[in-house]
């Protein structure tokens, strides 16, 4: 069966079978390695994109629940060379480590300050509730978000 | 030497790649024409097999070959002894849920995965061993049919007159500690690629710790020399000693020795939680004397690991943790029996403290029931007994210049609100707690940890640095060729800011190899929170001989625009350890120290027994910090590990089978369980003149006194004492219901 959608702005067409979950469409059949498998069961956010900018586990979600929506992994949150301002504060923060949650948690970190740019400490945290690390400690995360939110704020 | 790198913030090397996700973790990685492969786990976790019949998958459209104990050269593996079957064979025991029977290949995943539960495997079950403290006595039965006991080790230290020195003391106080079996929870699961290469290699990419070792044992399996062998180790997504021990790449290469064809294994969650190794469980038995104005005089315990089904490095745990098994004190009577058992539980192994973790637990208990008895404040109790410069450890060596462990502990209770008056320290006021059914406590603890491979183990890296000139004849790049694997911690960051300081570049200019056997010299593991001090040694002075080289260059105006110098630093070579002595425990035990010191303010709700963190405050002195905002990330993400290991994470196994499967049943804290406020002190009041810049190592430290910090709250906040781990919601509601006989 066939899968459009828009994945990071493009229109993509791409043949998978059914039972096909979004990350191993993302991973296997278009190359997009950037979304990782830790749990299979939506625990830990690893696998964190967007679908119509809604945050989703990938490693749960029907590829073909995408069809006809737009999708955002993180191949697609970096403009060209530059990083994203969220992407910046994680580097400036030290908020990855081993650096395999990290891109789970920016998908959670984006879709939290799409809708609410200036979010609360609190609202921080419980925007990235579902997404597990096993080497930061959190602090820095949350520091990331925290500053990235304050510099798009002054963007704006 | 001026410092411009080491001592800074410097942005990780590898940072801005992991950001934008192009960073490539071993299942990133694809081959033409590759294969996928299953492996068909043992169903039980003792028995033995009598027949293995792959037949029904060997049919199936796909199936490209099941690999069992016959296409194995030399079937036998393992870190520090030979002990594992690769695949069990016929008429062979399993010993606990991990052994492997077979291994599936196919041309999809899919088909492998389907194909795997058509593996007929005929047991024959035989009794469970699942609790050392049993499977020690004789007439258990044996995991190990050719040994005489289940006894893996014993390991006793004598120091002193313990009998004696117990009858003249004014206060006794006693106690029995349990922790439990601990997952390591990298995120990344274990994933590897076995292939041919383009000169006849049988090569692995795989996530690991220590490539070296690991060839080394694939060479024994496979009964090839190691030139024929490689495994490049690209980037690994934590291991906190979960990858110490291989559980994938031998397999991945015996999938590529067997059909000289790419094969891809890849486990899931599943199979990284019930088929890889843990942290052991320590069932401890402790008894401390002291005199009525708080001085120790005699302190014994009993020690019991639980080995789990095969040795993996269960010796050196245990012997690092019968050498801390009293903690860092002053102790001039002192009788440690120390053992490790094997059962068929999981296989234990390292894990962030390699056997400092548990014991804390059980001393830092011990000092807090001591103050109590002898109504003194716990820090000052602490501070009056700690090891100091000069002072002699219960194994009978001097401790030397970096042993901070009575700053470390003065800037943690500072920081935490203590004051001293009077050469008497007074606990902060705690303020109310937030309902009328919770108790504020305030829980102090402090540990210490090697850092380097201990008891006379020679521990080693060897480096090589190459620099590249310009026309000018300055340094124009620097490549560092050491098979150090970064797991998250930072080392390739330290690493480069520890030669750009050595040579005098900036450190952009300096750049760290691919770990690839057959490029990068042994570094030894990633692990024993070594590869600052050793790693660092090493790279250090093979960047000196280098810059040597460099300016005779210079000098003589050769025209060269090469220089290489390669350096392999010995721990040996700054201070030789030795072994324990059989009879007394007397010995050097280890290269150099780092110490951590812990507050925990929580408040425990007395209807649920939940216990909040409010604040915490991490102090710790491992020498010079190389870099303030990785020594945070270790500082925090230690302090994470600590409060799953007091609170959160418990991987619980019935007569040998595990019930965890996945995160959803093994909870690692959420950002939601992790202290509300957070604050890391950087002690640097004792270095070590032998290490790089008087650094000596971290990256464990954090998380060994976290959870007698947080238990020590919960007794302050209730009076209650939790001796077993974790300290859960249902166990402090059932000591508070027990302890007010509800």
């Amino acid at each position: 069966m066939l899968l459009e959608m828009i994945l990071n702005g493009k229109s993509v067409s791409v043949e998978i079978e059914p039972g096909d979950l979004l990350v191993q469409v993302l991973r296997e059949r278009l190359g997009l390695i950037g979304t990782k498998i830790a749990c299979g069961e939506g625990e830990c956010g690893a696998c964190t994109v967007l679908v119509d900018g809604v945050a989703v586990t990938s490693c749960i979600y029907p590829a073909m629940k995408a069809h006809g929506r737009r999708v955002e992994t993180i191949e697609g949150v970096a403009q060209d060379h530059e990083l994203h301002t969220i992407q910046q504060a994680f580097v400036d923060h030290a908020a990855s480590q081993c650096g395999y949650c990290t891109p789970g948690f920016i998908m959670s970190a984006k879709a939290l300050l799409d809708v609410n740019p200036q979010p609360t400490r609190d609202e921080i945290v419980a925007g990235i509730s579902g997404n597990l690390c096993r080497c930061t400690g959190y602090y820095q995360i949350v520091d990331a978000i925290e500053d990235a939110a304050r510099r798009m704020g002054e963007g704006r | 030497m001026q410092l411009k790198a080491v001592g800074q913030g410097v942005q990780r090397v590898d940072i801005r790649q992991k950001v934008r996700g192009t960073r490539k973790y071993p299942q990133d990685f694809n081959m033409e024409g590759q294969l996928y492969a299953k492996v068909v786990w043992s169903a039980h976790p003792h028995a033995v097999v009598k027949r293995i019949d792959t037949s029904a998958a060997e049919a199936v459209p796909g199936v490209v070959r099941v690999i069992t104990y016959r296409d194995v050269p030399v079937n036998e593996y393992g870190i520090n002894v030979h002990d594992q079957p690769v695949l069990i064979a016929e008429g062979d025991k399993v010993r606990w849920v991990g052994d492997r029977i077979a291994i599936v290949v196919a041309e999809t995943e899919r088909i492998a995965a389907h194909a795997r539960d058509l593996v007929q495997v005929e047991y024959e079950l035989l009794p469970v061993v699942d609790d050392p403290r049993q499977a020690m006595k004789p007439g258990a039965p044996l995991v190990h049919e050719d040994r005489e006991s289940n006894i893996l080790k014993h390991i006793v230290i004598r120091r002193g007159d313990v009998e004696q020195a117990f009858a003249q003391a004014d206060v006794i106080v006693e106690g029995y500690y349990t922790t439990h079996h601990v997952e390591h929870a990298y995120l990344q699961p274990d994933a590897a690629l076995g292939f041919v290469d383009d000169e006849g290699r049988i090569a692995v990419i795989s996530s690991c710790q220590w490539p070296a070792d690991d060839l080394h044992q694939i060479a024994h399996m496979l009964d090839l020399p190691e030139d024929q062998l490689r495994e490049i180790v690209p980037t690994v997504g934590g291991a906190f000693g979960g990858r110490e021990d291989m559980y994938i790449q031998h397999l991945a290469a015996l999938c590529a020795f067997v059909l000289r064809r790419p094969v891809k294994i890849v486990f899931d969650r599943e199979e990284v939680t019930q088929r890889t190794g843990k942290r052991h469980p320590f069932y401890m038995r402790h008894r401390t004397g002291a005199t009525r104005d708080g001085r120790i005089v005699a302190a014994q315990v009993e020690l019991i690991s639980d080995a789990g089904a095969y040795a993996s490095t269960s010796i050196p745990v245990l012997g690092n943790a019968a050498s801390f098994a009293l903690g860092p004190y002053k102790i001039p009577h002192a009788r440690v029996d120390a053992y490790t058992v094997y059962t068929n539980n999981a296989v234990t192994m390292a894990m962030r403290g390699f056997g400092a973790t548990q014991p804390p637990f059980g001393y830092e208990s011990q000092m807090d029931k001591l103050a109590e008895a002898l109504g003194m404040d716990p820090v000052e109790l602490r501070l009056q007994n700690l090891l100091d410069v000069g002072d002699i450890a219960v194994t009978g060596n001097v401790m030397t210049a970096e042993t901070g462990a009575k700053e470390t502990l003065r800037q943690a209770a500072l920081a935490a609100g203590w004051r001293e008056e009077d050469g008497h320290w007074i606990k902060p006021d705690l303020g109310t707690p937030s309902a009328p059914y919770k108790r504020r406590g305030i829980g102090v603890a402090i540990a210490y940890k090697n850092v380097g491979y201990s008891l006379g183990y020679d521990d080693k890296t060897t480096a090589k640095v190459e620099l590249s000139l310009a026309e000018s004849g300055e340094i124009a790049r620097v490549l560092v060729k050491v098979a150090a694997v970064e797991v998250g911690q930072g080392v390739l960051t330290a690493l480069a800011q520890i030669a750009a300081d050595t040579l005098g570049v900036d450190v952009d200019k300096v750049r760290l190899a691919l770990v690839d056997t057959t490029e990068t010299p042994d570094a030894g593991s990633s692990s024993a929170s070594r590869h600052v001090f050793i790693s660092g040694n090493a790279v250090a002075r093979a960047a000196a001989q280098a810059k040597e080289k460099w300016q005779a260059i210079l000098r003589d105006e050769t025209g060269e625009m090469h220089v290489e110098a390669e350096y392999t630093f010995h721990g040996r070579s700054v201070r030789p350890t030795t072994p324990f002595d059989p009879e007394t425990g007397q010995c050097e035990p280890h290269i150099s120290y780092s110490y951590a010191a812990q507050v925990a303010l929580v408040e425990v709700d007395v209807e649920t027994g939940q216990t909040e963190i409010l604040k915490f405050w991490a102090a710790a002195d491992a020498g010079k910090v190389i870099n303030p905002i990785m020594y945070f990330g270790q500082q925090a993400g230690g302090v994470h590990m600590g409060v799953g290991y007091a609170l959160t994470e418990n991987y619980i196994q019935q007569e040998g089978r595990p019930r965890a499967r996945r995160f959803s049943e093994y909870h690692i804290p959420t950002v939601m369980d992790m202290p509300h406020e957070f604050e890391s002190i950087a002690v640097e009041s004792a270095p070590d003149p032998n290490g790089p810049f008087g650094a000596t190592g971290l990256g464990e430290t954090p998380t060994l006194p976290t959870a007698p910090a947080i238990t020590n709250a919960i007794h302050d906040a209730t009076g209650v004492w939790i001796e077993s781990l974790p300290a859960n919601a249902e166990r402090v509601w059932r000591a508070l219901r027990a302890a007010h006989k509800l």
